[in-house]
């Protein structure tokens, strides 16, 4: 009985894994077809080339491009665990007047659509002398409500037994969250934290706006930069360049679900 | 892990700090004159675009010309809107055919008549038909750049199986819809090839109306003056709808979207026997078919005398806010363009005309010829255009608009509505949107 | 941050104290509350309510096509959207998007975490997998979509007719179009999700299982009366982001179907992006902008109404 059900359980799991992987798979063969294949519809290449990725580095300088997003997404993700932690740690513990009025504030800059906020946002980076600086792709970034949203659920299920325990013992409010609540949350800060990097990693149009200059630019811009509309886009190099693009995310998430196990235990322990 | 995250932010840093210390290292050095260039050539065209650049760098050691990629046409334009008449503008921005009348409205560019005239530089030998599209008022505004007009594609190994000569392709709408219906094999009920497509998108049906000397908007395509009312939806446009859609209804037509990838796609395929596409994708797609491909001109309706196609693409415009040094060096990088050896280089590495004919007499070219005889009917349909405002192509600043209109009104067509009254609707819609511009 | 903060705890509202001392403690706490708050705040303040107040002031002017204002125009561009029959359209689509979207996404990915919440040799590669659409960009996933759709040579009509069925066209059909955005989009969608409930069963102290199973309890039950009220939390936060994301959808209409065939997929974003954008009037983009502002705001609100109330905080 008990092997049935681990067997249908792996079952379930491997079907589920392939429905999954099935659109990365066929990217990941497309990557390696001539453009005659690929428009043939083929699934599995002929004649496996690495020319799509020789062309892919040869086109656009995705280097440069990849140590950029690494640079800019590491940066945004860091500062967005300190900011959004600190808010979202005074929404739950502390108590001061209008605390749930700037909750609700804080969320409702989730509804703002990012569109509508695209055109000011420049203007303004523009003012602040920002444009084609990693700072201009980084610090509009800092500050999420979904961050705050995250860690505030988080936060809530820490028992509010131990901020008091800990006020009478006489310990500080930013020492309590340094020791005790961030330590205790780190799951969601681990998945806050993958979240944010390849959000920033996926960036497109606004890194678009404010560089002009490959020495700063993201990888993201480069893999637009391979596709074409009046002439026909190289599918397989496009594709060469989006596994390109796509490894370090991967393998970063490869490393935060080991961290995530990892938090679990800790969690358990205490 | 700790160990991992703490080398992972030092990277960070430290590529932090190197990054915006490194920041305005990026000035010309030695008394260069920069002339940054926006660009939307993306795909195999870059390449070759930064190759003709880097040859100019090195033939005119004083000017140095700086390409930047800034997304699409829309994009690029969006950001060029956001920083026009700053110092964030470039000194030559690459625009759109159907961008012309935003830019010269837009206030922020110099004609580069002005150039033409200073240097007087002789503008003969530029190609007329493609020179025309960017005469406003009898004033060059910007430079032709990458230029191309639509085709008829066909499948020459399709042509055969049915039971058709190759190299007869079909010029008329008889033509074309007896052609389709041999072309057309069906199995079962499913259908194997269509015999023919026209992409979802707006240029398309410019084209074919154009084409029967139709226009598209009133006050001679908006070049005798402001234009205020859509005219498409006359006699030349229903045409091309009643095309469509009474070979939608036999079966003959297939309906491909309005991705372009996709549509060629369809074709490489065998799904799709003829399509239209631009000029500037046809040598990809000889190389890319697993058959023999054969180019055509735009089928007319019968009866109707052929008058030519509006020239599609790209031009270089010159701003207005950068220095007069800066104009002169961007002035000597597009003549440097115009010349017949880099055009011929242009042509052959990427499928768009020559601005200057003289190119096609360059060996390059030839060679090419020989190799790609296609090609050579791509430019012929450009040379027996006749010039008319028809031909010259329609100036309105809500061009991207109507065409989502005129685009809409297609995808109507297949849900089976009266090809007037789909017209009639677009042309309602890119009248308000003429007078919301005009407000 | 520094540690100067006060070790007293801000007095609770019940303790008896003079009214002046209270309202000393109560602008301390204000203060360091806000301290906490600042660097959130001011971002939000600069990147976020700015360009909101300016759209909210471009939305009720004419523009030029750089955005600056020309004339003021009053309520106009509400009036004509309300009368556009294309607004409510997109309205609809939205809508509709939302309600193929949401449910789905959150359902599979909770199966998904349940599946892999079990300890079991290799179920980290599992997890690694079923979390890993995240890690690709809607324009990279939606390329790879467009491609499968593709009526001609794409796979899932080839599949199709292999096994007997009838090819469609998936994207460039008015009737299939949305639901084969909708399908890409829960593909795209399910990583992120799938991470975040999982996360927050791995929160879950496992001795409680242990309980209800030592209590006698069925699968089934354990998840109904144990798993799903101490997920309640992550399950709320997931819904209502989701929620918000699939009203905000834009990516994958601009790749996939340009809001078309028909404006079938023509959603609310897209809508705006393509008038400010393309067309170049920012003021009816801004005003639509402002309406599905409003309209976010009162799902979202409801949803914190009524839904927050049945969530289980510990």
């Amino acid at each position: 009985m008990r092997a049935v059900r681990t067997a249908v359980h792996y079952a379930l799991l491997c079907l589920c894994s392939a429905v999954i992987l099935f659109p990365m798979a066929y990217a990941l063969l497309m990557s390696f077809m001539d453009g005659a294949a690929i428009l043939a519809g083929r699934l599995w290449p002929e004649e496996w080339t690495w020319a799509n990725y020789e062309d892919a580095f040869r086109q656009a300088p995705l280097g440069r491009y990849l140590w950029n997003s690494f640079l800019v997404a590491s940066v945004i993700t860091l500062g967005r665990l300190i900011v959004s932690s600190l808010a979202a740690f005074a929404f739950v513990f502390l108590r001061f007047p209008g605390r749930d009025r700037w909750f609700y504030i804080c969320i409702a800059t989730m509804l703002v659509p990012w569109e509508a906020t695209v055109i000011p946002n420049f203007l303004t980076i523009q003012a602040l002398g920002w444009t084609n600086h990693y700072v201009g792709l980084i610090v509009p970034f800092w500050a999420m409500a979904f961050g705050i949203f995250l860690l505030r659920q988080q936060f809530k299920q820490i028992p509010h037994e131990l901020y008091e325990a800990a006020q009478l013992s006489g310990i500080g409010n930013f020492r309590f969250f340094c020791r005790v609540v961030l330590p205790l949350s780190k799951t969601s800060l681990v998945t806050l934290a993958v979240y944010s990097f390849l959000d920033a990693w996926n960036m497109y149009l606004w890194p678009l706006l404010v560089t002009n200059d490959d020495r700063v630019r993201t990888v993201q811009i480069g893999l637009k930069q391979l596709q074409t509309q009046e002439i026909a886009s190289s599918w397989g190099v496009v594709m060469a360049a989006a596994i390109i693009a796509m490894l370090p995310t991967l393998l970063l998430l490869f490393a935060g679900q080991k961290q995530l196990r990892k938090g679990l235990m800790q969690g358990a322990i205490q | 892990m700790r160990k991992v995250l703490a080398g992972f932010l030092f990277l960070a840093l430290v590529g932090l700090a190197a990054g915006c210390s490194s920041e305005d290292a990026g000035q010309a050095a030695g008394g260069k004159t920069e002339v940054v260039f926006w660009h939307s050539m993306s795909g195999d065209l870059e390449p070759v675009l930064n190759d003709l650049v880097v040859d100019f760098n090195q033939t005119h050691p004083d000017i140095e010309v700086k390409p930047v990629f800034q997304g699409t046409y829309e994009e690029a334009l969006t950001k060029w809107n956001a920083v026009a008449g700053t110092k964030d503008a470039p000194t030559i921005m690459q625009t759109f055919e159907v961008g012309t009348k935003h830019m010269i409205d837009s206030g922020k560019i110099v004609p580069v008549q002005t150039w033409i005239d200073k240097d007087k530089y002789d503008v003969s030998q530029w190609e007329k038909n493609i020179v025309n599209y960017y005469t406003v008022n009898g004033r060059i505004y910007s430079m032709p750049f990458n230029s191309s007009t639509p085709v008829l594609i066909y499948n020459k190994d399709a042509f055969r199986e049915a039971g058709l000569d190759p190299e007869k392709p079909p010029l008329t709408y008889s033509e074309l819809k007896e052609a389709a219906k041999k072309l057309t094999k069906k199995k079962g009920k499913e259908t194997e090839r269509y015999g023919f497509s026209i992409l979802n998108y707006g240029w398309f049906f410019e084209e074919m109306v154009a084409v029967q000397g139709g226009l598209y908007v009133n006050n001679n395509n908006g070049r005798s003056g402001n234009a205020t009312k859509a005219v498409f939806n006359g006699e030349e446009g229903k045409r091309v709808f009643e095309l469509i859609r009474d070979m939608y209804r036999d079966g003959t037509f297939y309906n491909v979207g309005q991705n372009w990838d996709d549509m060629r796609a369809a074709f490489q395929a065998g799904k799709i026997a003829m399509y239209l596409d631009s000029s500037a994708g046809v040598k990809t797609l000889i190389d890319n078919s697993p058959f023999d491909v054969g180019v055509s001109y735009l089928p007319v309706p019968d009866g109707v005398e052929r008058q030519g196609v509006v020239i599609g693409g790209a031009s270089l415009w010159m701003m207005k806010g950068s220095s007069e040094e800066e104009q002169k060096a961007a002035w000597e990088f597009m003549k440097y363009l115009t010349t017949a050896p880099v055009q011929a280089e242009w042509h052959v590495r990427t499928g768009y005309f020559a601005i200057n004919p003289a190119a096609y007499d360059e060996p390059l070219v030839k060679e090419e010829w020989t190799k790609y005889p296609q090609l050579k009917v791509t430019v012929d349909q450009l040379h027996e255009t006749k010039s008319t405002p028809a031909t010259q192509g329609a100036l309105i600043t809500v061009f991207p608009e109507s065409r989502q209109h005129v685009v809409k009104a297609m995808e109507r067509l297949y849900e089976g509505i009266d090809p007037q009254e789909a017209l009639n609707q677009a042309a309602e819609e890119t009248n308000q949107a003429l007078q919301g511009a005009a407000n | 941050m520094n540690e100067r903060v006060s070790p007293v705890f801000p007095p609770a509202p019940w303790s008896v104290r003079t009214k002046r001392a209270a309202r000393q403690a109560a602008m301390k706490s204000w203060l360091e509350g806000m301290l906490y708050l600042f660097p959130s705040l001011l971002l939000f303040g600069v990147f976020l309510f700015y360009p909101l107040g300016r759209t909210m002031y471009l939305s009720v002017f004419h523009t030029d096509y750089q955005g600056r204002p020309t004339e003021f125009a009053g309520l106009a561009h509400f009036v004509a959207l309300l009368q556009d029959a294309s607004f409510w359209h997109s309205l609809k689509a939205t809508i509709l998007f939302a309600v193929l979207t949401v449910p789905t996404t959150v359902a599979v990915s909770f199966g998904l975490a349940l599946l892999v919440h079990e300890t079991r040799k290799g179920i980290g590669i599992f997890r690694t997998i079923f979390a890993s659409t995240m890690g690709m960009s809607v324009g990279v996933a939606s390329v790879i979509w467009m491609f499968m759709y593709n009526p001609a040579i794409g796979i899932i009509n080839r599949l199709l007719s292999a096994i007997g069925g009838v090819p469609a066209s998936w994207l460039l059909d008015p009737d299939t179009a949305l639901y084969a955005v909708a399908a890409a989009t829960i593909w795209m969608n399910i990583g992120l999700t799938f991470l975040l409930l999982l996360a927050g069963l791995q929160n879950i102290d496992p001795s409680l299982y242990e309980s209800a199973r030592i209590a006698g309890m069925s699968y089934w039950r354990r998840l109904w009366m144990v798993t799903v009220p101490l997920l309640s939390p992550t399950l709320f936060f997931v819904t209502t982001v989701s929620l918000i994301q699939a009203l905000q959808t834009f990516g994958q209409i601009d790749f996939l179907t340009k809001g078309g065939p028909v404006e079938a997929t023509n959603v609310f974003v897209y809508a705006i992006y393509r008038e400010a954008f393309v067309n170049y009037q920012f003021g009816s983009a801004s005003a639509q902008a402002i309406l599905l502002f409003l309209i976010i705001a009162l799902v979202t609100f409801l949803q914190f109404r009524f839904a927050e109330r049945k969530v289980h905080y510990q």
